[in-house]
Order: C-alpha cells, then structure tokens, then sequence
C-alpha cells in the first residue's frame, strides 16, 4: 500500500515536466537508489501519502467553545461536517450560492484546482486527497502530520492531514487557489445538525434495543428447548424466564452499533461551484516584518523552481530543494535575514560550518536591494561555501 | 633580565613600526581593532600562506581596510575582508564587498589571533557532489540497516 501510494507520487512529479535544475544528473539521481526508508532523514516527515482505503477520520479541529461534536455519522443523513473553528467568527464567503461562479486563473485548460483548508487553532490543514495532490502539483511540499489508520504507532511514515507552511498557505492565497473548509452557515446550523444527529442516535438505539431483545428471546428459547426434551412443564417455565427477561432487559449505550460513514470525505460544502469562489481568509495576526521577508523569499524562490520545506533541523529557516524531495536531497539552507541586521562573525561560520557538514551550502537570502525588470523587489542571495583554507 | 625586560619593551614595537601596517595605518580607519585584524591576516596570507601581490585598500562605504592578493602567480585576485569577532557584520556590507568584483573571503579574527576564513559568492551555487563510488545496497545491507535502525 505504501508503495503503491510512492509510485503514485514520483508519477505526478514526473509527469509534471519537472525538470531536474541541474546539469549533472548522475550524482543527483544516486538518491533514487537509495531504499525509500532511508531518505527522508533531513526534511521532517517524509512526503508519503499514506493513505487508507477509506476516507479520512471525521475529525477536524475542535474548538473550546462549542461542545465536543460526536463523530459517528450514519450513511443516510448528509455527512456531518464538524470542523470548528474556534472563537473566530463563522467563516462566510462573500458570494451567495446564486451569484454566478467566477472563474479565477483564466487559462486554456481546466481552472487551477481549489484547495479547502481546515484550520485547527489557525494551522492550516488539508484532508482531502485531491487536494494534497493539487497543491504538490504546485511545488509546495507541506508536512504530513497524522498517524497511518494500519500503523499507528510510529514516526516514520506519517498520513494525513498536511499542515501548510504559513508561506506556502499566502502562496495559495495569493494565486486564489484556497477556499475555506469549514463553511457551515454559522453556529445555528451546525447546532441543528448535532440535534439531528442525536435524536437519530436514540432511534438507532430504540431499534437496536428491540433487536437484542428479541435475539435474547429467542436464544433463551432455544437453549430450553434443547436441553427440555421430553420434560414435563417447559412452556410454563419458559413463559416465565421469558417474562423475567422481557421485563429485567437492559441495553446500555456502550452495547450500541455506530456506523461510522468513511466512504465520503464529509466535506460536502466544498462543493465545485465555491471552489471558484475567492476565499476570505480569516484575519490572522502578522507576527512581525521577519514573516514579510520570509515570504518574500519563499516566493522568490519558489518562482525559480525550488521546492521548500522547513528547515528547523539545520538552524536555518528553508531547505531548497532543486526538485521534488523525494527525488532530490536539498541544496541549500536558506537563512532569512534584513540586509541591514547585523550577525556576529562566529554565527556566520557556526551556520557555514554545519552547512558544509551536511553538504548543502548555506545561502543568506535578504530581500530588497536590487530590482527585477518589470519593477519588482528581489533577494539578493550570497551562497557560503568551504573555504578550503585550513 | 635587563635585556629580557629591554626586549619586552622592543616586542611590542615590531607590528607599530612594520611598513605594512604603517600603510594601513595610512588609509585612516577609525577602527584600530579592525586595522590590527586586518594587519594579522596580511601577515597570514603573505608569510604563511606565500600568498602573491598582497595590498591593502580602504574601503570607503564600510571605514574598514580590505586587503587584496593573488594565491599564486598569475591566479586570479581575491578580497579578503578581515573583521574581528566582536564585531557585527551584515548581509549589506558582505553585497558591498561582493560589489567590487572579486571573489570574497571573510576572514573572522579572534581575541587570540585565530584566523578563518570563510568563502562567500553572489547567487546560489550548488553545492559539490557527495564523492565515491555509489551502490546500489542489496537487500541484505538494507536490511541490516533497517534492523539497526
């Protein structure tokens, strides 16, 4: 399954024209030889979708506020979509359902796909298969945080959900490629469906009541018949272990069957029609003028090609990688910094220094001070390699 | 000990009446630490490491003295920029060393006259290939690994 899902993914990188951005293949492509449990040594999660057969869990982030929503769902109600964002208030798009649909990214072939993203206390997380596949398509590697339904205890291989970058979730944004997940028209709705929800519940639990009722009895009946052949007054005692049963008959809530429905996403709302839609996101705070440049630097760089992750493991702020990361080990450690603010030289080769032990050069990236024909702002990048000089 | 403590006296003299600091000296930098730095890594480049053509300039956007030299005859000519380690840098005035032209080294001095020196170019240069013969690892080794992981 594991390997069927790798495939899966070296087939959308390939197929998407990505072109290796440097010459020299040979060294590069070592890594394919490498076994797949091996490679992801450097960049968080390994990038494997591993996905169950079925759909993901119903579970989506729970806020504080409302109560704890109930997860098993039967198949004949609408699914019930219970991602909650916290105190935030109730995430409405700006167009009702009858304004026409408009069409963002205007191109001869099908609208770039729309992504809905969840939010867990402001992480944003994506859940849906298609929509994992989409944003990969679009370079952006994310990182995979849940357990895998068959392997759960273990770090090595990670499912669903992605949580985006901050910069790649702008990303997104910006090019109008999200929506948001948890549309639900508001508090009083979602109310609803939880009491419609639990009012099915007792139904099935009445049914299941008069059903194990019922299996009971007719157990008992069998058992005494079987075991009473030939006696003299079986139907009388009968009778009576029947009533005693009918009336001293309990069925707990724990005994109770819940169906839970995985084969739909349970993310009806994220109906094709709002995918075109733009998606107000909801106002979270800039932290500070760092995050600006970071972006500015992620887009940069994404816009020449390089795939990015987060590089928390080697001090710095980006790994690059030329390709696809499962392709490709990263080439730099992308470190974010103001042209103006000042390092202390033992900094500058502590991070040099760990970069060339890991064989990656260690790139200073500070946006501003040169511009781009068309106007835009750039980064300058300066590359610190070994000095060779002992 | 009178000569001991004469030649202490003269010990201290020898960086101060050196020509090649006196010329330092000359640029005017304000920053004398940075002129003493500047001063030991001349000494580096052209006793220790034979380093050809080895000259001093100011450089007048950053007040500090750069030097510039040859690795060897006829190579090309590099800076170097010597700072102290108690000294801030910043990516502004690395692009305005990078501006000149040459290849840079920064050469970081510390309190005890260690030198290193630390190559630094413009753009994103890919880093060298891991070295060796490659195998592909057979299943045994794989497994090895798996097990001692």
């Amino acid at each position: 399954m594991l390997h069927g899902e790798l495939e899966t993914l070296l087939d959308i990188s390939i197929t998407l024209g990505s072109q290796p951005l440097r010459d020299q293949d040979s060294m590069t492509d070592h890594k394919a030889s490498v076994p797949a449990q091996t490679e992801g040594m450097e960049q968080g999660p390994p990038q494997v979708l591993g996905v169950s057969d079925s759909a993901p869990p119903q579970v989506l982030g729970v806020s504080d506020s409302a109560p704890p929503q109930v997860l098993g769902v039967s198949d004949s109600a609408p699914p019930q979509v219970l991602g909650v964002s916290d105190s935030a208030p109730p995430q409405v798009l700006g167009v009702s359902d009858s304004a026409p649909p408009q069409v963002l990214g205007v191109s001869d072939s099908a609208p770039p796909h729309v992504v809905g993203v969840s939010r867990c206390d402001s992480a944003p997380l994506l859940w849906r298969d298609q929509d994992l596949r989409a944003v990969r398509g679009r370079g952006l590697v994310g990182a995979l945080l849940g357990a895998l339904p068959r392997t759960p205890r273990q770090n090595g291989r990670l499912g669903r959900p992605l949580l985006l970058l901050p910069e790649e979730e702008r990303l997104l944004t910006e090019l109008h490629a999200t929506a948001n997940a948890n549309q639900s028209g508001g508090g009083v709705q979602l109310s609803l469906q939880v009491k419609q929800h639990l009012e099915e519940q007792e139904r099935s639990l009445e049914e299941q009541r008069v059903l194990a009722l019922q299996d009971r009895k007719s157990a008992l009946l069998h058992a005494m018949t079987s075991s009473h052949t030939g006696s003299l007054g079986p139907s009388e005692a009968l009778r009576g272990h029947l009533e005693a049963l009918h009336h001293s008959f309990t069925f707990p809530r724990g005994a109770m069957a819940v169906q839970l429905s995985t084969a739909r996403a349970g993310l009806h709302h994220c109906h094709e029609d709002r995918a075109f839609l733009r998606a107000q996101q909801p106002i979270t705070a800039q932290h500070d003028s760092k995050a600006a440049a970071r972006y500015q630097v992620f887009r940069d760089l994404r816009g020449r090609g390089f795939y990015l992750t987060s590089a928390g493991k080697f001090g710095g702020d980006f790994l690059v990688y030329p390709d696809d990361p499962l392709r490709f080990h990263a080439h730099f450690i992308a470190v974010v910094l103001s042209l103006d603010s000042s390092l202390s030289p033992l900094d500058v080769l502590a991070i040099a220094r760990l970069g060339s032990n890991v064989k990656k050069t260690v790139l200073l990236c500070s946006p501003g001070g040169v511009q781009y024909p068309g106007g835009a702002e750039g980064v300058q990048y300066t590359s610190l390699q070994w000095s060779g000089m002992v | 000990m009178s000569e001991a403590s004469h030649r202490a006296e003269e010990a201290p003299n020898w960086i101060l009446v050196h020509p090649a600091y006196q010329q330092m000296k000359s640029l005017e930098v304000e920053d004398s630490a940075q002129v003493h730095a500047a001063f030991l890594v001349y000494m580096d480049l052209s006793e220790v490491r034979q380093w050809k053509e080895v000259s001093c300039v100011k450089s007048p956007e950053l007040q500090v003295v750069l030097l510039e030299g040859r690795e060897k005859e006829g190579a090309p000519i590099q800076t170097v920029f010597p700072l102290p380690t108690h000294r801030p840098v910043s990516h502004q005035s690395i692009r305005h060393v990078l501006d000149r032209g040459f290849p840079m080294l920064l050469c970081a001095v510390a309190s005890d006259s260690t030198l290193v020196y630390q190559r630094m170019t413009d753009g994103l240069v890919t880093p060298d290939p891991p070295t060796g013969p490659f195998q592909d690892l057979g299943r045994r080794q794989h497994r090895k690994r798996r097990k001692q992981q």
